[in-house]
């Protein structure tokens, strides 16, 4: 029995604080990860002639996993960066700092990757601004250049480098969406939530000591949640989130409330969906 | 004569001859006056006569004084004499009291009901409770002969409702202040207040009697109309007061649950039940959920609505089976989707034992839908059990059924059970995934003579019978389904049917429900199981009544077939929103005057024209950079070098070196909402005309120059009558252009009818739906506070759910603001919008000029 306040990895086997562009294979094993379909063939595929790859899919379902698996086994590192609104080309590619009486040029996350051949993962990249988009246009073809418009120069990437992004589409794609011009350079794979044999596998393998039995009960329930999503539900219960609820209720709370807070608080401040969601907890922990 | 009182002087002891001699005297008397009298005084004269001599002299002379009074006030007490005597054990203390009524000209009706209330007045209330009674009726005479009447002519059971004296106080308390505050007759007031009471309890009376007042106060017709419960506003706010859980609000939810359990949601109607009508069911026309107004908590609905779409899941009412189910009956029944079903040939066979087999009939269905349902939502058996368990037990006829479909219950989740083995093995038939109605109904025909189960006397039995969250499957007209027989046909059939059967059912659905109803209930009786049948056809005549419907509709001139939108209102007196209390229709504005528009034009165009230039100086034509900024896509160049000097002359300022060019999100979209209530067409105190030709500049200027901000802007128009009756004009919407059409209509602005202000705040806020800028304002344009025709005078009632609306607003991410050109808003305002929220212009000529200056410092 662990310690309750130990952390659940304790091993001390990963870097607490790293380089924006990490040692590849910072782990000693393979993150795990169950494959849906192809696409673990896919990428390869798409890897070995460097060509750009776009994951679309749910929130939660799986693409970052399954980009860190990838990124393992290609023994590559994996630079991530997040994209929000406010995220400027200046963000990815890099600035100018004042160092002392100087300024100094201190590259971008994108840059750094771009140099030392890793895999970029620009997540929910329609969340970034249009402007900044653009500049991974001449990344993503034949010229795999990257310039740098404020220093006046163009850096050239290296041949171990790829570009990933994540795209969501059902999310606020009504306002926001990638252009066609962007998106017709990527490689598509389409993700969704995994079938029901598999997320189980997913929620026993991810969770140690979680029966099987609650597992088969957490998938039902992500199945039953995932048929409101017209109904105001904007997020539907990803597997992530069944990941959390697995992991509270091995941590021992009740069921019923860790599928509360795991599942249902998060997604929704609709009171009649959380009520309808609860039910649904209801109907199979008891 | 004499002959005539013998028999009757052998009963009593001793005779005293004088008066003996009076007595016939005054009987004398009586046949002089009318024969009539005479007769009937004779007829009840001997059980008087018990009391001795000196009553019945006296009961003969008051006998004679109401002949005199009213021939058939008289009659009346002379009839009721003999059963009155024998129960009150009395004769002079009701005899004096019935004298009473002659100082009440025309009371005869009163005295009739008083006479015939005796008995029961002496029996339920006692001696002493009689007298109160009375007494409380004679003061009703003394305010209003028909009220009086009506007093009198009320069964005293109803007027006590089991509480006595209490319970007739009760009633007559609030009805003496309606009286003397309205003039509210208690006939009017008492059939409605007895159900009231009845229904809710006597806590109800007060508050449904207050509202009353409102609408009675507003009109006439209307208010009498409440109080006899006839109006659907006062039927509607008894049934919004009735506890539990109430599926109508909750129809979202129950909506949603349906579809996770069953991928589809099929509707969920109001069944028209009211608490009189016995226990609350959850039932279904074959197509939708019809729910009662409210269930006793949440668990109920919960499982109920689940359970009967389950019965729709899983093909209870499907065409399949059911056509199975009469051909191997031999019957040769034409069941199609577009008609209700009739049971009666299935269960005719069961002659006397109709009723039991019903029962059963229902327990074996209900089980294999439950259990089918508990393959999808696996804790619903359980749930089902630990409700059953939760409530008392059924008294009589239906505890036997209650514990076997309890038992049945026990048996599908495998527990412990004390069925017989025969009965087991008939449920298991159930309980595999391809049993249907059919297997249903065999199993229940072949259990049902091995069964000792007690034949259902009552409605009340049948009803107790079921399980919570199950009712009856049989009770309603059905109509069948294409569609679902076992869940293993339904994908095919699915795809193959659902579209044409749809098409064919909606044209068809009105005419049937009328023909077949009638025809059912005949049916039903002949039957045998009286009780069943009642509770049905009590059922049935409800089902055409849905509550979510617009109330009778007093005619605009407007005109034309208006979509109207329920909102709810806040009634702070309960400290609760009325549910779809104001109903509000868009309307066009039908007059419109190009001639005054642009006479207003021409006159304002100095002010115009200065707007404008001032709207083009404050006008961002570029997004412009944001300069000193600690992040951003460049130096800012200035503030690198006046940091640089910084640090250098030793200091240590702020690192705000870059520049970003994004523009400060200001996007704004504005609706104008003026006030049309009749005060706009009064004439101003400063000598400028009328108030609406200010209100129409002042509108007019407000476009142009939002024109040139290039903000998104809609204005609208409000006025009410009557909370069911409050019009939304939409002069310009969000994205129509502003032309001279819509200048023409503001040019024939008017005023007309009353200010429900919370109304028309929460319609503007929905028409604010689809309009994505990140601010959103509400300008309103008043002249007084909020008032309607039916707010009784409250004037806080009104102003209270104003308020809410107004916090509603700022919850929907709509700003409220207020102008308002009454010199005495301040008074109310500031309640009401809040500090800051509101501008009092003291000037009215300056209201054009004000407008868009007011909106352009709001924006800002």
């Amino acid at each position: 029995m662990n310690n309750p306040i130990d952390p659940p990895h304790a091993n001390g086997s990963e870097q607490r604080d790293h380089d924006i562009v990490p040692p590849a294979r910072p782990t000693a094993t393979a993150p795990y990860y169950e494959a849906q379909g192809r696409e673990v063939e896919i990428f390869e595929a798409a890897y070995r002639k460097r060509l750009p790859v776009m994951l679309k899919g749910p929130t939660g379902c799986g693409k970052t996993r399954f980009l860190e698996h990838m990124a393992w086994h290609l023994n590559r590192p994996l630079v991530t960066v997040s994209c929000h609104e406010d995220l400027t080309s200046s963000d990815l590619v890099g600035r100018f700092l004042l160092e002392g009486n100087e300024t100094v040029w201190q590259d971008g996350p994108l840059t750094r990757a771009v140099k030392a051949g890793a895999i970029c993962y620009l997540d929910e990249i329609v969340e970034a601004r249009t402007d900044s988009t653009v500049i991974i246009h001449p990344l993503t073809d034949h010229r795999r250049r990257l310039p740098l418009e404020k220093t006046g120069r163009e850096v050239t990437a290296h041949e171990d480098f790829l570009l990933v992004i994540s795209y969501n589409p059902g999310y606020q794609t009504v306002l926001k969406d990638l252009k066609p011009s962007t998106k017709q350079r990527f490689i598509g794979l389409n993700f969704d939530f995994p079938a029901e044999e598999t997320e189980r596998r997913i929620l026993v393998n991810e969770v140690p000591g979680l029966d099987a039995d609650s597992a088969a009960r957490l998938v039902s329930i992500a199945r039953k949640a995932r048929s409101l999503k017209d109904h105001g539900l904007d997020e539907v219960t990803s597997t992530r989130a069944l990941v959390y609820a697995a992991n509270m209720i091995s941590a021992g709370l009740p069921a019923v409330e860790a599928c509360q807070v795991a599942i249902i608080n998060p997604v929704t401040d609709d009171i009649e969906l959380a009520a309808a969601l609860l039910e649904i907890v209801r109907a199979h922990f008891e | 004569m004499s002959e005539a009182l013998e028999p009757k002087d052998g009963a009593s002891t001793d005779i005293d001859p004088d008066a003996a001699g009076e007595l016939a005297a005054a009987l004398e008397a009586l046949a002089r006056d009318s024969f009539v009298a005479h007769h009937a005084a004779q007829i009840a004269l001997p059980p008087v006569l018990v009391y001795g001599d000196a009553v019945a002299l006296e009961w003969l002379a008051a006998c004679r004084r109401l002949f005199e009074f009213d021939r058939d006030a008289g009659r009346a007490f002379a009839r009721a004499t003999p059963d009155v005597a024998a129960v009150a054990k009395s004769v002079l203390p009701w005899t004096r009291q019935a004298l009473r009524f002659l100082d009440y000209p025309g009371s005869w009706k009163a005295i009739d009901g008083f006479m015939g209330n005796l008995v029961n007045a002496y029996t339920t209330l006692g001696p002493v409770g009689e007298m109160r009674w009375a007494d409380i009726g004679f003061a009703w005479c003394g305010r209003h002969t028909d009220s009086g009447n009506a007093y009198f002519n009320t069964p005293v059971h109803d007027l006590a409702g089991r509480l006595g004296v209490p319970g007739i106080e009760q009633l007559s308390a609030p009805a003496e202040a309606l009286f003397t505050t309205r003039r509210l007759a208690l006939g009017t007031f008492l059939p409605g207040a007895l159900r009231v009471r009845a229904l809710l309890g006597h806590g109800a009376i007060a508050p449904w009697a207050r509202r009353g007042i409102d609408v009675l106060t507003a009109d006439r017709f209307r208010g009498e109309a409440y109080f006899r419960l006839e109006s659907d506003e006062s039927l509607r706010l008894l049934l919004d007061d009735l506890p539990g859980f109430r599926a109508q609000q909750n129809e979202r939810f129950l909506k949603m649950l349906l579809t996770a359990w069953y991928g589809e949601a099929c509707d969920i109607q109001d069944s028209g039940w009211s608490p009189d009508k016995g226990r609350a069911f959850v039932e279904t026309d074959g197509r939708a959920v019809l729910a009662p107004v409210t269930l006793p908590d949440r668990e109920h609905a919960v499982l109920g609505v689940l359970h009967v779409a389950g019965h729709l899941q899983f093909g209870t009412y499907a065409v399949a089976p059911l056509k199975v189910l009469f051909a191997q009956l031999g019957l040769d029944a034409e069941i199609t989707d577009a008609r209700a079903i009739s049971w009666e040939p299935l269960i005719a066979q069961f002659g006397d034992d109709t009723g039991r087999f019903k029962l059963l009939f229902d327990l074996c269905e209900d089980l294999r839908v439950d259990h089918a349902i508990a393959m999808i939502a696996p804790t619903h058996l359980r749930r089902l059990a630990r409700l059953a368990a939760l409530l008392p037990m059924p008294d009589g006829v239906a505890r036997d059924y209650y514990r076997l479909a309890s038992a049945s219950l026990q048996f599908a989740l495998g527990g412990a059970h004390s069925l017989s083995q025969e009965v087991a093995t008939g449920f298991a038939r159930l309980l595999e995934p391809d049993a249907t109605v059919v297997d249903a109904f065999r199993v229940a025909r072949s259990l049902l003579p091995g069964l000792d189960l007690p034949k259902p006397q009552t409605p009340e039995d049948v009803q107790n019978a079921y399980l919570p969250g199950r009712s009856p499957n049989l009770g309603r007209d059905v109509k069948a389904a294409q569609g679902p027989g076992s869940q293993s046909e339904r994908s095919e059939q699915k795809e193959s049917q659902s579209g044409e059967a749809e098409g064919e059912q909606d044209e068809d659905s009105e005419t049937v429900e009328q023909e077949t109803g009638p025809q059912d209930a005949e049916a039903d009786d002949s039957g045998g199981a009286a009780a069943h049948a009642q509770s049905a056809a009590n059922r049935k005549g409800t089902g055409q009544t849905r509550t979510g419907e617009r109330p009778a509709q007093p005619q605009t001139k407007t005109g034309g077939p208006d979509r109207w939108l329920p909102y709810p209102e806040w009634d702070y007196r309960e400290n609760r929103y009325k549910i779809d209390w104001a109903w509000v229709a868009e309307k066009v504005l039908a007059e419109s005057n190009p001639q005054e528009a642009q006479r207003l034009a021409d006159r304002h165009a100095g002010t115009l024209k200065r707007l404008k230039k001032a709207i083009q100086s404050q006008k961002p034509t570029r997004p412009a950079p944001l300069t000193r900024q600690m992040d951003g896509d460049d130096l800012d160049l200035e503030a690198t070098v006046r940091y640089v000097t910084e640090r250098i002359a030793g200091r240590s300022p702020e690192a705000r070196v870059y520049k970003r060019r994004a523009i400060r999100n200001r996007d704004v979209a504005v609706t104008l909402l003026a006030d049309l209530s009749t005060s706009i067409m009064q004439t101003v105190a400063d000598g400028n005309g009328r108030l609406v030709d200010t209100v129409r500049a002042g509108v007019l200027l407000f476009a142009e120059s939002m024109e040139e901000v290039g903000d998104p802007y809609s204005i609208a128009g409000f006025c009410s009558k009557y909370r069911d009756n409050v019009n939304y004009y939409r002069i310009k919407d969000f994205d129509q252009p502003f032309d001279d059409r819509v200048r023409a209509t503001v040019g024939g602005l008017s005023g007309r009818l009353a200010t429900r202000m919370g109304a028309a705040i929460r319609h503007a806020v929905h028409r604010f739906e689809g309009v994505s800028t990140p601010r959103r304002l509400l300008l309103l344009l008043s002249d007084g506070r909020p008032e309607d025709y039916d707010d009784g005078g409250d004037r806080r009632y009104l102003h209270e759910d104003t308020r809410m609306a107004v916090k509603e607003a700022v919850n929907a991410g709509v700003h409220p603001f207020c102008i308002t050109v009454d010199t005495l808003a301040n008074q109310y305002l500031p309640q009401i919008f809040g500090r800051g929220h509101y501008l009092v212009l003291d000037q009215i000529g300056s209201l054009p000029a004000k407008l868009p200056e007011i909106y352009l410092r709001l924006r800002r």
